[in-house]
């Protein structure tokens, strides 16, 4: 039996646009990210977003297994989206369900257009994200991470790929939707680019919107999601800024 | 033609997309040309802009086999006339074991490995994909006897070695040990004892977090004569 | 420890062997030296209870998660525990995706049989009506980064998550309805059984394996020590010892307890 009951708040956005968490409907929730965290990976990077915690690693361009899979012209790229036991209020049992399942094919194809997959033939790439902890919007953190976790593996890449999700509560299209706004809002929808041409490479929508509200969102989510492209750039540099000033003994 | 223009800064760290010139340069290693003209980095790097090429010396990344390339394998399948090779790579290297009479100038003993055994070896030839031809058939290719192996990122090979093998002297020296870097980051090394083979392996992490500030040579220098010096 | 799947090469155990002969190891510890042990702060996980412990190069992360539901039949004055270890994909590039291998599931039961057999938990103070409900802890044991003895890292970690561990009061009302309060409980920790893992090599015992050494040993044993140095639990893995050898290691790790002992205690 449940241990923890999820209340729906009496208002989840005030008539002044006011969300449960205190944020504006534009504003996105704090976002740190780290690269480099793991050690045998080939690349690693780790997400912190609102209350979600998400490790990516990728492993490769690296020998398939089994050789049937193997594309003479190109690199195989796997995806494994999965959600540790311990990352919800409710215990999740182990082991993937249709919905990581499919997260985990939306993932791949958000991020395979960026990647030069045909410098590397015959060979396979494979991405593994592990939700630590979630707190609506595992995906996109997801994706954000996964792209510095192969820009972090030396990859050749296209550009990064930067993800936001938007949403809408009642009249008020929000940026970030948070857990309240993911169980009740009206509409959500995660979304990613690829930053070399601000194409998108995901898109999922559940929930309606107006022809208005929806061109809204899709604004409200590039210039979020190009917020997002300024972190992972300085993520990936810092480490290397790092060491040039303790190298350089600057302060 | 348009104007040439340079968007960054040599040596600059830079990410993959980022625009790094626009106009007449040619296209170097780990770069692409986009749609619109600008020369975009492929790979987390540094820049290196020359008077008419761009290219991003790469921070990371697995070994890509290269014909010419020297690098040190293991020994991972021995099946009927074949020695498979592993690389550190993507790619597994194959030996082909020559038929004895035909070539006498073979010298047969070399091709008796076992599973395990690390070599040195040439990529003769590599189609990019799937076949991957080593040969051991050289004066100092073959079989490896004692020591030990260190690993370095592939991409930072390059830094090991130096300007004129620069890098490598000095951490021979210093270390008084025999040292062969292989292009695939496995390095063979016999210490005198093990606190020059310690000091050896802090050395080659410096190199590799160190390598994108100048000077390098110098401070990898002076940390072994400080790590050794009693 | 998964020595079959992993492509070592021949100097490595030659070196290896040579080093110890000398009375040295790889990495310049010690025979019975463990390597750095660190507690990350912060919270990473929903569990009632977590730690994020790096031993070395070696990290876990492993949450408790609470929830209530019927004894087992035959312990109706008791509690459940169940525990399971995940080797992340992530970890190494020889875990595979997929549900947990033996490996992974000798590992948990490593685990697991220590903190049991010592009594570790109170599993009488988790019921709440006996034969009907019990509190249900979850020990989830995630492999994040793997660079040898798991074993050690995962006692560590479990201890300190499950010494950690909040979890809501439940009660049930007269009209046996069952009602989650607001205030929490702790677990009672009542003894702190600490893995112990021995690697041989060319006949010496080494402590804390790191992966390159149990790529080459000879063989390897897990043991477990309560607060009184009692043994409480052993797993003998692949390879042989002498007695001697097993008496040595035991008296190793009973000498070793009281440091490790006051690291879980400091987490805590």
């Amino acid at each position: 039996m449940p241990l923890y009951v999820e209340k729906k708040p009496e208002v989840l956005i005030t008539e002044d646009g006011v969300r449960t968490d205190g944020r504006k409907p534009y504003e996105m929730r704090p976002v740190r990210m780290t690269v480099g965290i793991l050690d045998k990976a080939d690349g690693s990077a780790f997400i912190e977003w609102g209350g979600n915690k998400i490790l990516a690693a990728v492993f490769g361009p690296r020998e398939v297994h089994p050789k049937h899979l193997v594309l003479p012209d190109k690199a195989l790229v796997r995806t494994r989206y999965n959600m540790a036991p311990f990352s919800t209020p409710e215990r999740k049992r182990p082991g993937p369900d249709r919905r990581s399942v499919e997260l985990s094919k939306v993932i791949r194809e958000a991020l395979k257009p960026a990647i030069f997959v045909e410098n590397y033939p015959g060979s396979v790439i494979d991405i593994f994200i592990e939700v630590l902890r979630s707190d609506a919007g595992t995906r996109v953190a997801g994706v954000n991470a996964a792209s510095l976790a192969l820009a972090n593996a030396g990859i050749a890449m296209r550009g990064l790929v930067a993800a936001c999700a938007v949403g809408r509560v009642g009249d008020f299209v929000v940026c970030d939707p948070n857990h309240d706004e993911d169980m009740w809002g009206d509409a959500d929808m995660p979304m990613a680019m690829l930053m070399e041409d601000e194409e998108i490479t995901l898109l999922q929508t559940d929930g309606p919107m107006t022809e208005e509200q929806f061109r809204e969102a899709l604004k409200l989510g590039r210039n979020a999601i190009r917020f997002l492209y300024e972190m992972q750039k300085e993520a990936l540099k810092r480490p290397y800024q790092v060491v040039e000033r303790s190298v350089r003994g600057v302060v | 033609m348009s104007e040439s223009v340079v968007l960054v800064k040599n040596r600059e760290v830079v990410i993959p997309g980022q625009a790094l010139a626009k106009g007449r340069f040619k296209l170097g290693r780990d770069v692409y040309r986009d749609d619109s003209g600008f020369i975009r980095a492929k790979k987390l790097g540094l820049a290196d802009i020359k008077e008419d090429t761009v290219s991003v010396v790469p921070l990371s990344g697995v070994y890509i086999p290269k014909e010419g390339d020297i690098v040190i394998g293991i020994v991972s399948r021995i099946s009927g006339s074949t020695i498979i090779v592993d690389i550190r790579s993507p790619y597994q290297g194959v030996i082909p074991i020559p038929r004895g009479r035909a070539t006498e100038r073979v010298d047969m003993r070399k091709y008796n490995l076992k599973l395990g055994d690390v070599i040195l070896a040439k990529v003769k030839a590599f189609d990019g994909s799937s076949s991957l031809l080593l040969t051991i058939d050289m004066e100092g290719l073959g079989k490896l006897e004692g020591g030990y192996i260190l690993e370095v990122e592939p991409a930072k090979v390059p830094r090991v070695i130096g300007k004129r093998q620069s890098m490598l002297t000095i951490l021979k020296e210093k270390t008084k040990s025999d040292i062969i870097v292989g292009n695939n980051g496995r390095i063979w090394v016999r210490s005198p004892s093990l606190k020059e083979l310690l000091a050896l392996e802090k050395a080659l992490r410096k190199i590799e977090t160190e390598s994108h500030v100048s000077g390098l040579s110098d401070r990898v220098s002076s940390f072994l004569t400080q790590e050794l010096s009693d | 420890m998964f020595e079959s799947e992993m492509l070592t090469h021949n100097l490595l155990k030659e070196y290896v062997k040579d080093l110890v002969s000398k009375g040295q190891r790889i990495d310049g510890r010690g025979f019975q030296d463990y390597r750095p042990i660190k507690v990350k702060e912060g919270t990473f996980t929903k569990a009632e209870g977590e730690a994020w412990v790096e031993l070395g190069d070696t990290q876990v992360l492993v949450g408790v998660k609470a929830d209530v539901g019927e004894p087992f039949p035959d312990t109706p004055d008791k509690g459940v525990l169940i525990s399971n270890t995940e080797l992340l994909p992530l970890a190494s590039p020889t875990f595979e995706p997929g549900p947990p291998n033996e490996n992974a599931i000798e590992v948990a039961r490593v685990v697991d049989r220590a903190i049991r057999s010592a009594d570790a938990v109170d599993m009488s103070s988790l019921v709440i009506v006996e034969g009907k409900l019990v509190y249900m802890l979850f020990l989830d044991m995630y492999v994040l980064d793997y660079d040898g003895n798991l074993e050690d890292a995962l006692t560590l970690a479990s201890l300190i998550a499950l010494g950690r561990a909040e979890i809501p009061k439940v009660e049930v009302k007269e009209d046996g309805e069952i009602e989650v309060k607001e205030e929490k409980w702790k677990v009672n920790l009542k003894d702190l059984p600490i893995n112990f893992t021995f690697v041989k090599i060319g006949g010496q015992l080494l402590l804390d394996p790191i992966l390159e050494e149990e790529q080459v040993s000879d063989a390897a044993i897990t043991l477990a020590i309560d607060k009184e140095g009692r043994v409480c639990s052993i797993q003998k893995k692949h390879g042989k010892f002498t007695m001697e050898e097993i008496l040595n290691a035991t008296s190793i790790a009973r000498s070793k307890w009281p440091e490790m002992a006051e690291k879980v205690r400091e987490a805590i």
